[in-house]
């Protein structure tokens, strides 16, 4: 008589019991959008599932655990694509959802919230081009200012600077600060105009709850595409009455906020911006009174 | 029983969560709603639109916060970043009661996001209870916790769910957020009673109630918030308001979410079970 096999058990304290279940809940699923038959050692994932999942009548453990480990995946890449439309389109859906899966990998959640998911999406497009070639300069331009429009929505807004303060300073000594939902960002891609090609279909969600999805979220496919320019744009990327906006800047002004978002006086700022310029210092001098004008009354610049 | 220890004593009626696509409509024509319930985590942010527009409900209505990840039922202990910006919220939105889910969520720093559900253990039974404490006492706030809607059940549990809540809330000292949607899921999908479970819960500590839809799959139900509440669900509100009184009632509706107009209807069919406020009193 051929001896039965017990049937395996997992540790059932409940550090084992989650950190096994974290563990089958956050492993990729297949290309059909299934649980992995087979375990990270190679066993059938199944065996690992009945360890400590019941079945019932209708589902096998093994079905139980990929209701769950299906709704992770479905829910965090349904919030990585709408945080990143741009490089989704960029990319298109497959590719894109090909780099989700080894960036959520690499940098799964640490947060209690889904808003900080992305914010190390352009440093790893960075170190992993395979994923984005042949786009990977347009989809590392369309990652940095999709992240600071996320910063742009939510980031702290500080006391605006008083412009009579500035008046009553000399500039060696008057140095400022810009507002944390303030992005500058040099690029080699017209990104501000391909992402108001997106904004037609776009409606903003949020996290409602965590009810769960029946399917995978899909929106209609998009794709965009763009050759570099001949010389990159300076894009900021701020808010104005709670609403996200992109300004192109002139080089010069770029390098003033720049200097000065590195810590600059106004004078060192000034005198960076218009190292390499042919104005005259009268000319150079109107266009910061300018520059200040328009900062000022969009409320860029805070107290240093 | 809404005016309890567990509500600050507060009485609310029906209300709705608040969600961003009735955001405009709301503040365009501050329609007449008992109260908001709201996901803090959406709004734990330190500026920009969402603080804004809750600055503007806060004006005109009854807010209460409810949370989807501090996961008390996690074997690790709440999260102190979390519960600090946790607390500036409830500062800022005088919630009277916090609520979130009997469930676990995170392990080792990495979060699923997902309320995933509990080995029904004694282990169990103290590790969330001891979190719920801690919460409570940090927050200086009524903790009221949710009963989740499950897909999964543990060859390890020792109890029924009923049974774990109960053991769990009566350690904690806290309220219950006593949802029939999640309750009449979880029956289907693991064949109980879900009478058995409303009749078990203990109806003092019950401080509120969610309402909700669902979708049927041939094997199972999801809990999708994306359906009107279905007759099976109203008849255990009906049975759990029978037994705790008039309780603050909430629909969730989170997914294809309809008009303002069409949530606030549905929500207010609850009208229909909740005996009136002087009737309560009298009783």
């Amino acid at each position: 008589m051929k001896k039965r096999t017990p049937p395996r058990r997992t540790d059932t304290g409940l550090d084992a019991i989650q950190r096994l279940m974290a563990r089958a809940v956050m492993r990729p699923l297949t290309s059909g959008q299934r649980s992995q038959r087979a375990w990270v050692d190679g066993s059938p994932s199944a065996e690992i599932a009945g360890s400590f999942i019941k079945p019932n009548d209708r589902l096998s453990s093994f079905e139980r655990l990929q209701i769950y480990n299906q709704q992770y995946w479905w829910r965090i890449l349904g919030s990585f694509q709408e945080d990143f439309r741009g490089v989704c389109a960029v990319l298109g859906e497959r590719r894109f959802d090909h780099l989700a899966v080894a960036y959520l990998e690499a940098h799964g959640s640490t947060s209690w919230s889904l808003r900080n998911l992305g914010q190390l999406l352009p440093a790893f497009l960075e170190n992993h081009h395979a994923l984005t070639a042949p786009h990977t300069a347009l989809a590392l331009d369309m990652a940095r200012v999709e992240w600071a429009r996320i910063v742009a929505f939510d980031d702290p807004a500080l006391p605006p600077l008083d412009p009579a303060t500035l008046a009553r300073k000399t500039p060696a000594t008057i140095r400022l600060r810009l507002q944390p939902y303030l992005t500058l960002l040099a690029l080699a891609h017209p990104v501000d105009a391909l992402l108001r090609k997106l904004r037609q279909s776009s409606a903003e969600t949020g996290t409602a709850s965590n009810a769960v999805g029946a399917s995978p979220r899909r929106r209609r496919p998009v794709v965009l595409r763009a050759n570099a320019l001949p010389d990159p744009i300076h894009l900021a990327i701020h808010r104005v009455d709670l609403s996200v906006y992109f300004k192109r800047l002139d080089l010069e002004a770029f390098t003033l906020l720049t200097a000065l978002n590195a810590g600059a006086s106004l004078e060192g700022a000034c005198a960076s911006a218009f190292a390499k310029s042919s104005a005259s210092a009268g000319e150079a001098s109107a266009k910061v009174r300018e520059w200040f004008a328009t900062w000022t009354e969009l409320g860029w610049l805070a107290k240093g | 029983m809404s005016a309890t220890r567990f509500t600050g004593h507060a009485d609310y009626g029906v209300g709705i969560g608040l969600r961003i696509p009735h955001y405009q409509h709301i503040l365009d024509r501050r329609p007449g709603v008992d109260w908001f319930e709201i996901i803090s985590e959406n709004y734990m942010l330190d500026g920009g639109q969402p603080l804004a527009v809750l600055d503007r409900i806060l004006e005109r209505y009854r807010v209460v916060q409810h949370g989807v990840s501090m996961y008390f039922g996690n074997f690790a202990r709440p999260n102190r970043g979390h519960l600090k910006k946790l607390k500036a919220l409830t500062r800022r939105t005088c919630t009277p009661w916090v609520s979130d889910h009997l469930c676990w969520g995170s392990v080792d720093g990495r979060y699923t996001h997902d309320l995933l559900p509990m080995p029904y253990t004694w282990e169990a039974v103290e590790k969330a209870a001891l979190n719920i404490r801690e919460v409570q006492d940090f927050l200086e706030l009524p903790v009221a916790v949710e009963n989740v809607s499950s897909y999964a059940e543990f060859h390890a549990s020792e109890m029924s769910e009923w049974e774990f809540l109960n053991e769990v809330v009566e350690r904690a000292d806290c309220g219950i957020l006593l949802d029939v949607n999640n309750i009449y899921v979880s029956s289907q999908n693991h064949t109980f009673d879900p009478l058995d479970y409303v009749n078990a819960v203990p109806a003092a500590r019950v401080a509120q109630i969610h309402i909700a839809g669902h979708t049927r799959h041939e094997r199972y139900i999801l809990d999708t918030h994306d359906h009107p509440v279905i007759p099976p669900v109203w008849k255990l509100y009906k049975r759990a308001i029978e037994r705790c009184g008039r309780t603050a009632t909430l629909l969730e509706w989170d997914d294809r979410i309809p008009s303002f107009d069409e949530v606030h209807r549905e929500a207010l069919k609850a009208t229909k079970y909740l005996p009136d406020e002087k009737a309560n009193a009298a009783a």
